[in-house]
C-alpha cells in the first residue's frame, strides 16, 4: 500500500524511458542517450519494454490508487513515448506517380467541381476577352478592368519581336515556378473559405481575358508578339489555374455538402480528395513555368511554339480523358486514406 | 451539467497497446509563439539561401551559372515559403522548429502520427487560416498601400469553435496540436510532521479508503501547501466531520491534520510496519472516550506542565477550547503545520509549541 515506495521503484524505469524519448526526439534513434545498452536493436527493445511497462503502470494507476499528479505524469510519459514509437510517415515518392497519373485524372474526370471551375474560368475568360476586344460596343471595358496603365505597359513590353537572351531562360523559369504556382496554391488554400477562391479564380479569368482581348484588337501594337508568347504555355497555365480552383472548390464544398457524413468528416474526406487534384495542378504549373521560361520568350519560329501548344493540349486531353476515364468495375480505386497507416519505429 | 472531462483541454487516445491516455491540447497562446518562431526561421533560411547563392555566384564568376543560381534561388524561396512546415513536420515527427521550442506537436486526431499528406494539407491551408489580411494603410496613412498583415481571425474562430482546438487546416487534414513536453517532476507530498503518524496510528484498522476518497486525499495533500491554515480547515471540515464520527475521535481535532494523517495512512505508511516511535506524542489519544482522561506529553514535556493536545483545533475556531484556560492564543495551529520541519527539529520540550495555541495549556493539571 505504500505508494511512495512503489513510485520510487518505478520512477527509475520512467526516467530511463524519458531519457530514451529525449534521445529519439530528432531521428528516432536510441543511440543518443549515451548508455551502452541503448545502442541499436537492444535500445529499441529496451524502449519498447519500458514503454509497455509504463502503459501497464498507467492502466493499473487506478488500482494502485496513485495520486492524481502521478497519473498526470504517467499520461504525459505514455503520450510522449507513444509519439516516439509511432513516428510520422515519410513521403513515399514511389506513390507520387500513382497519385499523379492514376488517382488524380480519375478524380478530376469524376469531380463536378472541376467542371464548375473550368466553366467559370473559361467562361469568364472568353466573355471578358470578347468584351475587351470590342472597344466599339463596350467602350472603356478593358481600361476599367485592368487599368490603362497596365495595358500600356503590356503593349510596350510586347512591341519588340520576341528575342529574349537565352541566358535568362533558367532564371525566368524559376521565377514563374515561384510566382505562378504560389498563386495557384493560394487559390487552393482559400478554397476552404470558398468565396476567396472563387474571387481569385474570377479575378484571374477576367484580367487575363481582358488582356487577351485587348491585345487581340487590330489597332494594338505588339499583338502578334503577345500571342506568339502565350501560345506555347497557354494550355498548361490556364488549365492549371482552373484545376487549382477546382481543388479549392472541392475543399470548400465539403463544408456545405456533407453527403451524409458529419461536417468534420466531410471536410476531411473532401480535403483528401482535393490533394491529388492540387498535385496535378502544381505539376501543370511547373510544366507551364518551364515552357514559359524556355520556349515562349525564345526566338524559335512560331510553328515550333504552335506545335508545342497543340502537343501540350493533346497531352492534357489524354491525361483528363484517357487516363481519367472511369475504370470502376475492374479496378478499385484507392481510398483517400491510403498511406496513412502508422508504421512502428 | 456536462461531464467534468469535457471542461479540460485533453483528448483521450486509445493506443494499440489498449491503453487509454490523455493528450493535452495546445491552444492559440501556445501555438502563436511557435508560429512566430517559425516565421523567423523561415525568413532566416531565405536570407541564408540568398547570401549563400550570391556568394556562390561571386565565387564561380561564370555569367552562365549566375542565372542558374537565380533560378535555384526562386525555387528555394518557393519551397521554403510553401513547404517549410510540411517538410519539417514530416521528417521530425510532427514538429517544426517553433513547435519544438514551444513543446508542442502536430498529430492525427486519432492520436496516430502525422503523415506527409496531412502535413502538407495543414500547412498549405495556413494561408486561409491567416485570413483576412488587413492593409496597414487603412490605419496608418503613410504606410505603403500594398503592405498586408494577416490577422489570423479565421484560425482563432475555428479554434474556439472546435473541441480539439483545430484551425481550418487541421480540420481538413484531420490533425490536432498537442502539448508534448519533457521534464515533468513526480509530485509526491512528503510528510514531515511528527503529529501525522501519531494521529494515523489511531485510525481504526478496519477502515478502508474508497478510490474517490483516496483521490480526494491526494489532491488535498498536493494543494494544501498553497492554502492558508484557516482555509485548509474550512475545506477539510467537509470531510473531517463524518470521519471524526466514524473514528470516534474528539470533535476538536484539527480537520486539516486529520485529512493529512489519512493521506499519510493511505499513501505513505506501511501497514505492516511496526509500531511507530511516537516520541513526545506517545501519551496522547485523540479518541473521544479518552477525552477526559489525563493526557499529555511523555517524558520531559511533563516538566513544562503542559497537557498538550496538539492535534486539536485552534481555540479561535470554536468553543471547544474554551474549556481550558491557559496561554493566550498566539499563533494558529496551522502555522506549525505549515512549517513542520521547523517544529520537528525542536526538542521534546518544545514540542508543545506545535500546538501551543491549539490547545491551551492548563498548568499543574495532569502531570503523570
Amino acid at each position: 500500500m505504500n505508494v511512495a515506495k512503489l513510485l520510487e521503484k518505478r520512477r527509475v524505469q520512467w526516467s530511463e524511458l524519458e531519457r530514451l524519448c529525449d534521445a529519439m526526439e530528432m531521428r528516432g534513434r536510441t543511440e543518443k542517450s549515451g548508455l551502452k545498452h541503448h545502442r541499436g536493436a537492444e535500445g529499441i527493445a529496451r524502449f519498447s519494454t519500458l514503454y509497455r511497462a509504463a502503459c501497464a503502470d498507467l492502466a493499473l494507476a487506478d488500482a494502485y490508487q496513485l495520486p492524481p499528479g502521478t497519473v498526470t505524469y504517467l499520461h504525459r510519459l505514455v503520450a510522449r513515448s507513444h509519439n516516439q514509437l509511432y513516428r510520422a510517415n515519410k513521403f513515399e515518392p514511389q506513390s507520387w506517380s500513382t497519385i499523379l497519373f492514376e488517382v488524380a485524372p480519375q478524380q478530376i474526370f469524376a469531380d463536378p467541381c472541376a467542371r464548375i471551375a473550368t466553366i467559370i474560368f473559361f467562361g469568364l475568360f472568353s466573355l471578358s476577352m470578347f468584351l475587351g476586344m470590342n472597344e466599339d460596343m463596350f467602350p472603356g471595358f478593358a481600361d476599367r478592368m485592368v487599368g490603362s496603365e497596365m495595358l500600356s505597359q503590356l503593349e510596350e513590353s510586347y512591341s519588340q519581336p520576341l528575342n529574349a537572351d537565352s541566358e535568362h531562360y533558367v532564371a525566368a523559369a524559376g521565377w514563374y515556378i515561384q510566382h505562378n504556382t504560389g498563386i495557384g496554391l493560394r487559390c487552393f488554400a482559400y478554397g476552404i473559405l470558398l468565396i476567396p477562391c472563387l474571387l481569385t479564380l474570377a479575378f484571374n479569368a477576367v484580367s487575363l481575358g481582358t488582356m487577351f482581348g485587348y491585345m487581340a484588337r487590330p489597332d494594338v501594337v505588339g499583338g502578334d508578339n503577345f500571342f506568339e508568347f502565350v501560345t506555347a504555355h497557354g494550355p498548361f497555365e490556364l488549365t492549371a489555374i482552373a484545376l487549382a480552383a477546382a481543388a479549392g472548390l472541392r475543399l470548400g464544398i465539403g463544408v456545405f455538402y456533407t453527403a451524409g457524413l458529419t461536417r468534420r468528416d466531410s471536410i476531411r474526406a473532401n480535403a483528401m480528395k482535393a490533394v491529388p487534384i492540387m498535385a496535378a495542378s502544381v505539376m501543370l504549373f511547373i510544366l507551364a513555368a518551364i515552357t514559359e521560361g524556355f520556349i515562349s520568350p525564345s526566338p524559335l519560329p512560331y510553328v515550333v511554339k504552335a506545335i508545342w501548344s497543340v502537343l501540350s493540349s493533346g497531352l492534357i486531353s489524354f491525361y483528363f480523358v484517357v487516363l481519367g476515364f472511369p475504370r470502376d468495375v475492374l479496378k478499385v480505386t484507392p481510398g483517400p486514406e491510403t498511406g496513412d497507416q502508422p508504421n512502428a519505429a | 451539467m456536462a461531464s467534468p472531462a469535457a471542461l479540460d483541454t485533453t483528448i483521450a487516445v486509445v493506443t494499440p497497446e489498449n491503453i487509454a491516455f490523455d493528450y493535452q491540447l495546445a491552444g492559440p497562446f501556445r501555438r502563436l509563439p511557435a508560429y512566430i518562431i517559425d516565421c523567423g526561421v523561415r525568413w532566416g533560411l531565405v536570407v541564408l539561401a540568398v547570401i549563400g547563392l550570391s556568394l556562390a555566384g561571386l565565387l564561380t564568376n561564370f555569367a552562365v551559372l549566375t542565372n542558374y543560381f537565380v533560378a535555384i534561388g526562386f525555387i528555394l524561396y518557393f519551397l521554403i515559403s510553401w513547404f517549410y512546415g510540411t517538410i519539417l513536420e514530416t521528417y521530425f515527427n510532427g514538429r517544426t522548429v517553433g513547435k519544438w521550442a514551444c513543446g508542442i506537436r502536430a498529430i492525427d486526431t486519432e492520436g496516430r502520427p502525422i503523415s506527409g499528406k496531412r502535413a502538407m494539407l495543414r500547412n498549405l491551408l495556413r494561408i486561409a487560416d491567416m485570413a483576412p489580411p488587413v492593409s496597414i494603410s487603412s490605419f496608418f496613412v503613410d504606410a505603403p498601400t500594398l503592405l498586408y498583415v494577416p490577422t489570423g481571425m479565421v484560425a482563432v474562430l475555428s479554434m474556439i469553435l472546435t473541441r480539439r482546438m483545430q484551425r481550418l487546416g487541421d480540420l481538413a487534414a484531420g490533425t490536432m496540436v498537442i502539448v508534448d513536453e519533457r521534464g515533468w517532476h513526480l509530485p509526491v507530498a512528503k510528510v514531515d510532521d511528527p503529529r501525522v503518524p501519531a494521529l494515523a496510528s489511531y485510525f481504526p484498522g478496519d477502515y478502508r479508503v474508497s478510490r474517490s476518497m483516496a483521490k480526494t486525499l491526494a489532491i488535498y495533500a498536493e494543494r494544501r501547501h498553497y492554502l492558508t491554515p484557516a482555509r485548509r480547515r474550512e475545506i477539510a471540515r467537509h470531510l473531517s466531520g463524518p470521519l471524526i464520527d466514524r473514528f470516534e475521535f474528539r470533535s476538536d481535532i484539527d480537520p486539516d491534520l486529520l485529512l493529512y494523517a489519512l493521506y499519510y495512512q493511505v499513501f505513505l505508511s506501511d501497514s505492516s510496519e511496526e509500531e511507530q516511535d511516537l516520541g513526545p506524542l506517545a501519551g496522547f489519544s485523540p479518541l473521544r472516550r479518552d477525552q477526559n482522561k489525563p493526557q499529555g506529553l511523555a517524558g520531559t514535556a511533563a516538566k513544562q506542565a503542559a497537557p498538550v493536545a496538539p492535534i486539536t483545533e485552534s481555540s479561535r475556531t470554536g468553543p471547544v477550547s474554551t474549556n481550558t484556560g491557559g496561554l493566550p492564543d498566539s499563533t494558529a495551529l496551522g502555522q506549525a503545520v505549515a512549517s513542520p520541519r521547523h517544529s520537528q527539529q525542536k526538542s521534546n520540550q518544545q514540542t508543545q509549541n506545535i500546538g501551543k495555541d491549539s490547545l491551551p495549556t492548563t498548568p499543574g493539571k495532569d502531570l503523570p
